[in-house]
C-alpha cells in the first residue's frame, strides 16, 4: 500500500519535521567530521543532496522493476549498497572532471558517502514505507536538503566557537555534541506537524 | 580612594581565600563601582558597560515581574530566588574553577528564565531548568557573550521536553488558586474560544508568569528600544510576520489559524519578541540578518502553534533561529563582501 501523502507535504516533512539528521540521527559521522570547515561542509552537503536524489530514484526502480518481479526482495541490502556505491563512483569522476578544487577538499569523504548512513537509511525508509516513484524522488531530495541545512548551520556555529574560551575538556567533539543536542531539541518543536508515513 | 583600602582586597589576600578572589573582586565592583581608566583612545566618557546594559533590561522587565507577584502571590518570589541562587552558583563555581571574572550575564538570565515559567511550577523543576540553561546554554560555550543559544530558553526548552506532563498542567488563572491547563491558545485550539483583548492586555488570562501583563511587557520592550539597548528590527519583523501569516492563514482556514490579534497577544510572543529574540549575543550582527531572523521566527512560531502537538511555538522558533544565526551571518557577509574579495 502506497501511503497517501501529497509529495509537496512530504518534501517539507523531510526537510524540517523529520529531518534526517536532527530527528532521525542518520549520517552523524560525516556530519561531525566535515563540519569543521564551512566550505567543505557546504560541498559535502550539496554532494549528499545529489547522491540522495539519484540513489533514491535508482533504487526505487531497481527494487520495483527488478527485485520484486523476480522475487528477490531478500537481496535488497546488497543491491541497494551496490547501486549507491556505483552512483557515488560516477559522481566522483564527474566532480573530478568539473571541479578539481572541490574534489580535493572533499578528499576521502566523497567515497565515504557510500557508507553514509543517511543514504542507506533513506533508501531503506523508502522501501519500508512503500513510497511511490514521485514520493521517493521528493523524499530523497528533501532529506538531502535537510541534511545540507543541518551541516552548514553546524559548520557556521563551529566556526564561531573556534575562538571561544571553551573548557579544555570540551573542545572539539564535546562541544559539538552539546550543540547538536540543543539543535535537535529545537527541532522537536516540529514534531507532529507533518507525518511521513 | 586607593584600591588596597577596601575590605574585599584585604579578604582576597588572605591565603585560604585566594581561590575565591574572583568573588571578592566582583563584590568590590558592585559596592565601589569600576575605577579602571581607559589606556588608549577612544576615551568614552560614559561609563556604560555590560552591568548597566543588563540593569536596563532588568528595569524593563520590572512591570511584568511585579504584575506576576501581584497576580500569583509570594510563590513567584520563591521561583525567582531559586533561579538566581542556582544560576548564580553555577556561574560562580565556573568562575572560581576556571579562575575568571564572574560575568554579569546571569543577572538577566536569572530573571528572564523564571518569568517564562507557568505560575505553579514546582521549585525543583525551576532549579533543574536554571541549572541546565546556565550550564549547557552558556558556561560550556565559554560564558557570557559566547553562547550560541539563549540560555534562559535552553533551560525552558529542556524542562518542557523533559517534564511535559508537569509543565502543561501548572497554569493558573491570575488571583485564584485553581490549577488549569487552559491558556488562551489552548482554548482556541480545543474549542475556538477567543479571549477578549482587554483581558489579555491586563493579564486576566492563564499563562506563564511574565507573559500575562501584556501592557507592561509592551511598555518595557518599547523602553528598551527607545534607549537603544535592544534593536527595533527583530521585534517589528517578528510581530509583523506573525500578524501577516495569521491573517493570510485565517483567510483560507479560519478554524485552523487563530486570528492575528489573538496570535499577537497570546503565548510568550510579546515577551519572546521584545526580550529574547533581541538578545544581542544570539541574534545576527547585520541589519539584513536581523530582518530575516525576525521573519523566520514569525513563520516558525505560527507553523508550530497551528500544526504541531505543542500549543506554544515561541521558544522553539527562537532557538531554531539561534541555531541558524551563524549561517545567516556567514551568508550575508559573503554576499556583501563579494565585490571586495574580487
Amino acid at each position: 500500500m502506497t501511503p497517501d501523502i501529497n509529495p509537496i507535504v512530504l518534501f517539507f516533512a523531510s526537510v524540517f519535521t523529520s529531518n534526517i539528521l536532527l530527528a532521525n540521527f542518520l549520517g552523524m559521522c560525516s556530519f561531525i567530521a566535515i563540519s569543521k570547515d564551512f566550505k567543505s561542509a557546504n560541498g559535502l552537503g550539496l554532494a549528499v543532496i545529489i547522491v540522495l536524489l539519484i540513489t533514491s530514484v535508482l533504487n526505487w526502480a531497481v527494487y520495483h522493476l527488478i527485485l520484486v518481479p523476480l522475487n528477490l526482495e531478500y537481496l535488497r541490502f546488497i543491491v541497494f549498497i551496490i547501486v549507491i556505491a556505483a552512483s557515488v563512483q560516477i559522481l566522483e569522476m564527474v566532480i573530478d572532471r568539473i571541479s578539481p578544487a572541490l574534489y580535493m577538499t572533499l578528499g576521502i569523504f566523497l567515497p565515504l558517502i557510500t557508507v553514509n548512513c543517511a543514504i542507506l537509511g533513506v533508501v531503506l525508509l523508502l522501501q519500508i514505507r512503500n513510497y511511490s516513484f514521485v514520493q521517493s524522488a521528493v523524499f530523497g531530495l528533501g532529506s538531502g536538503i535537510g541534511w545540507w541545512i543541518a551541516i552548514i548551520s553546524l559548520a557556521a556555529i563551529r566556526k564561531k566557537l573556534e575562538k571561544a574560551p571553551i573548557p579544555a575538556g570540551l573542545k572539539g567533539p564535546g562541544i559539538t555534541f552539546i550543540t547538536i543536542g540543543l539543535m535537535a531539541m529545537a527541532f522537536m518543536g516540529f514534531s507532529g506537524i507533518l507525518s511521513v508515513q | 580612594m586607593k584600591g588596597s583600602d577596601n575590605i574585599f582586597d584585604k579578604l582576597s589576600r588572605i591565603r585560604g581565600l585566594k581561590r575565591f578572589a574572583t568573588i571578592f573582586s566582583t563584590l568590590k565592583g558592585i559596592v565601589y563601582g569600576v575605577q579602571e581608566i581607559s589606556v588608549g583612545a577612544p576615551h568614552i566618557r560614559d561609563n556604560i558597560e555590560i552591568k548597566r546594559y543588563m540593569s536596563c533590561v532588568i528595569i524593563a522587565l520590572m512591570p511584568a515581574a511585579l504584575a506576576a507577584i501581584y497576580f500569583h502571590g509570594l510563590y513567584v518570589l520563591a521561583i525567582i530566588a531559586v533561579s538566581y541562587v542556582v544560576g548564580g552558583l553555577v556561574e560562580v563555581s565556573f568562575a572560581v574553577i576556571r579562575k575568571k571574572d564572574i560575568e554579569e550575564g546571569f543577572l538577566v538570565t536569572g530573571i528572564i528564565f523564571p518569568l517564562t515559567l507557568p505560575p505553579a511550577t514546582p521549585l525543583w523543576i525551576v532549579a533543574v531548568g536554571a541549572f541546565f540553561g546556565v550550564l549547557f546554554g552558556k558556561e560550556v560555550f565559554g560564558g557570557t557573550g559566547r553562547n550560541i543559544f539563549n540560555p534562559a530558553l535552553v533551560g525552558r526548552l529542556f524542562i518542557t521536553i523533559a517534564f511535559p506532563g508537569v509543565m502543561s498542567g501548572v497554569y493558573k488563572m491570575p488571583l485564584s488558586d485553581a490549577i488549569t491547563s487552559a491558556t488562551p491558545l489552548g482554548l482556541f485550539k480545543a474549542d475556538h474560544v477567543i479571549t477578549p483583548v482587554w483581558d489579555l492586555l491586563l493579564g486576566m488570562s492563564a499563562g506563564s508568569l511574565g507573559e500575562v501583563f501584556r501592557l507592561g511587557i509592551i511598555a518595557g520592550g518599547l523602553f528598551l528600544m527607545f534607549i537603544k539597548v535592544s534593536n527595533f528590527r527583530i521585534p517589528i519583523a517578528y510581530l509583523g510576520t506573525v500578524a501577516l501569516f495569521a491573517f493570510i492563514g485565517g483567510f483560507f482556514a479560519p478554524n485552523v489559524f487563530a486570528p492575528p490579534l489573538l496570535q499577537l497577544l497570546t503565548g510568550g510572543l510579546l515577551y519572546g519578541a521584545f526580550f529574547m529574540a533581541t538578545d544581542p549575543v544570539t541574534s545576527p550582527m547585520t541589519n539584513s540578518g536581523k530582518w530575516i531572523a525576525g521573519i523566520l521566527c514569525g513563520i516558525f512560531t505560527v507553523l508550530i502553534r497551528t500544526f504541531s502537538g505543542y500549543t506554544e511555538g515561541v521558544m522553539f522558533s527562537i532557538i531554531l533561529v539561534n541555531a541558524l544565526t551563524p549561517v545567516l551571518d556567514t551568508a550575508i557577509l559573503s554576499i556583501k563582501y563579494k565585490a571586495v574579495k574580487k
